[in-house]
């Protein structure tokens, strides 16, 4: 609950899922939902795996690099790593703040720049939570921090944007089916979402942005 | 978390905050020329679109383009500056590593309303920037920027007989709202307004080097008191680890 929580002090708020570049990239408001599908099928199925090994190497004492590599290799935007990174340093803080001398902390400790989702599997692996929550969190983190931030940037009814929610449910499950069985970092699936790259990837030339992703 | 310990040689952490068009932009770049050729600058900027005020700084060029870093806040400059300040921070730590050693590192608050003010795990010290222009009886509205930032600015007084307000009367009903904490009425056209403001960022840059400046969180609303705790005013946080941003308080 607390590591699902919006307001957890690690910059979440400066996120918007992917949504502002999609919508400054031209998607369609009513095509928002199709995104949240799309992100759940490609990027968030391999966020969620990074997070479910990355804790499996923090409980089995293995070091977390090997995961941020993987995570690189399927990240192919130095944007999109940028933005995740960010949010990986405030991860990697609160964990460290949180629960200091943990095997968590430990490997954090030596992995100044994680990923988002290799720093939340580690904050995953300190606060006790098992590989099907783990990536439980990251998939409805995503579509989270996506319906919050479509009411910031679309006319909208906020009951809608939390029906959204709600309904990607089944599809938040589907994903924690597919990813958490994972141990090792050549696991993690690799789907490829082209157009998601490149509106994040062309993001920062925007000049009117609310969001860093 | 070394890389966030306090040291006599981290660079003071300065906010900046204020209603939207009071000259929060303005101050850094004055700031930034009264101070560019004596002190190592960074500034942080926390505009609602990304990077309005920092393209205006780089465009004024009176610092370093690439000293000047811009922070998305997803339209919550409010919780930029208080509630989750990792962002922020992450961008003051990475300044003060590529420019390092600095001075002085500014981070401009993206406008908001007179409740919005810094967490004392993001800023050693903090001004509270109003203008003669958003009407004279703001002093009076009051809030915790306006009465326990470590200072109060009065901006554009050049204004004020075009506006209609008595910047004497805004200035000294500051000094009031403030236990008498320092006000400074400014104007870019008033030298010695000017020299007052340098006067005072050397002198808390002092107090920091020193060790004799505690940061003092002006909160988020009217001070509290804790019943028999023996005070009843905002806080000094001495122990200023930079940590997560959650400052339990």
């Amino acid at each position: 609950m607390l590591l699902a929580d919006g307001r957890l002090p690690v910059g979440g708020h400066t996120q918007s899922s992917g949504l502002e570049p999609a919508l400054l990239g031209g998607l369609a408001e009513g095509e928002i939902p199709a995104l949240v599908q799309t992100r759940l099928r490609t990027v968030v199925r391999v966020e969620a795996a990074v997070a479910v090994v990355a804790r499996h190497h923090v409980v089995a004492g293995l070091p977390l690099q090997p995961v941020q590599d993987a995570w690189a290799a399927r990240t192919p935007s130095e944007v999109s790593r940028a933005a995740s990174v960010a949010v990986g340093r405030g991860q990697r803080r609160l964990t460290l703040r949180l629960w200091p001398g943990s095997a968590a902390a430990t490997s954090l400790e030596a992995l100044r720049t994680p990923a988002r989702p290799v720093a939340v599997g580690a904050m995953a692996a300190a606060a006790g939570l098992d590989a099907v929550r783990t990536a439980r969190l990251v998939a409805y983190d995503d579509v989270q921090t996506l319906c919050a931030a479509a009411l910031k940037l679309c006319p909208l009814d906020p009951a809608d944007a939390t029906a959204w929610l709600l309904d990607a449910g089944s599809a938040v499950e589907g994903v924690v089916a597919a990813v958490a069985h994972l141990t090792e970092p050549g696991g993690i699936p690799a789907p490829a979402a082209p157009l998601l790259e490149q509106w994040q990837h062309h993001h920062p030339t925007h000049s009117r942005r609310l969001f860093s992703a | 978390m070394p890389e966030a310990s306090p040291s006599p040689t981290r660079a003071l952490r300065l906010g900046v905050a204020g209603p939207v068009g009071t000259g929060k932009s303005s101050l850094i770049g004055m700031l930034c020329r009264e101070l560019g050729d004596t002190l190592e600058l960074g500034v942080v900027t926390n505009d609602i679109y990304t990077d309005e005020d920092a393209r205006m700084l780089r465009a004024a060029g009176v610092l370093d383009p690439e000293r000047i870093r811009a922070v998305e806040t997803g339209a919550c400059p409010h919780t930029a500056i208080r509630d989750d300040v990792s962002a922020n921070l992450s961008a003051v730590e990475d300044l003060e590593a590529d420019f390092a050693p600095l001075d002085l590192v500014l981070v401009e608050s993206g406008g908001d309303n007179l409740t919005a003010t810094f967490s004392p795990a993001l800023v050693d010290a903090q001004v509270f920037v109003l203008d003669v222009a958003g009407g004279g009886d703001v002093v009076r509205k009051g809030g915790p920027g306006i009465s326990r930032a470590d200072l109060l600015v009065v901006n554009k007084t050049d204004l004020a007989p075009y506006v209609g307000v008595d910047a004497e009367l805004m200035a000294r009903e500051g000094r009031q709202a403030r236990d008498g904490r320092p006000v400074i009425a400014l104007s870019r056209t008033d030298p010695a307004s000017v020299a007052a403001l340098r006067a005072w960022v050397l002198g808390v840059l002092e107090d920091h080097r020193s060790g004799g400046h505690s940061p003092v969180d002006p909160g988020p609303m009217a001070p509290h008191s804790h019943a028999g705790a023996g005070h009843g005013h905002a806080h000094a946080h001495h122990s200023h680890d930079g940590g997560a941003g959650a400052h339990a308080h």
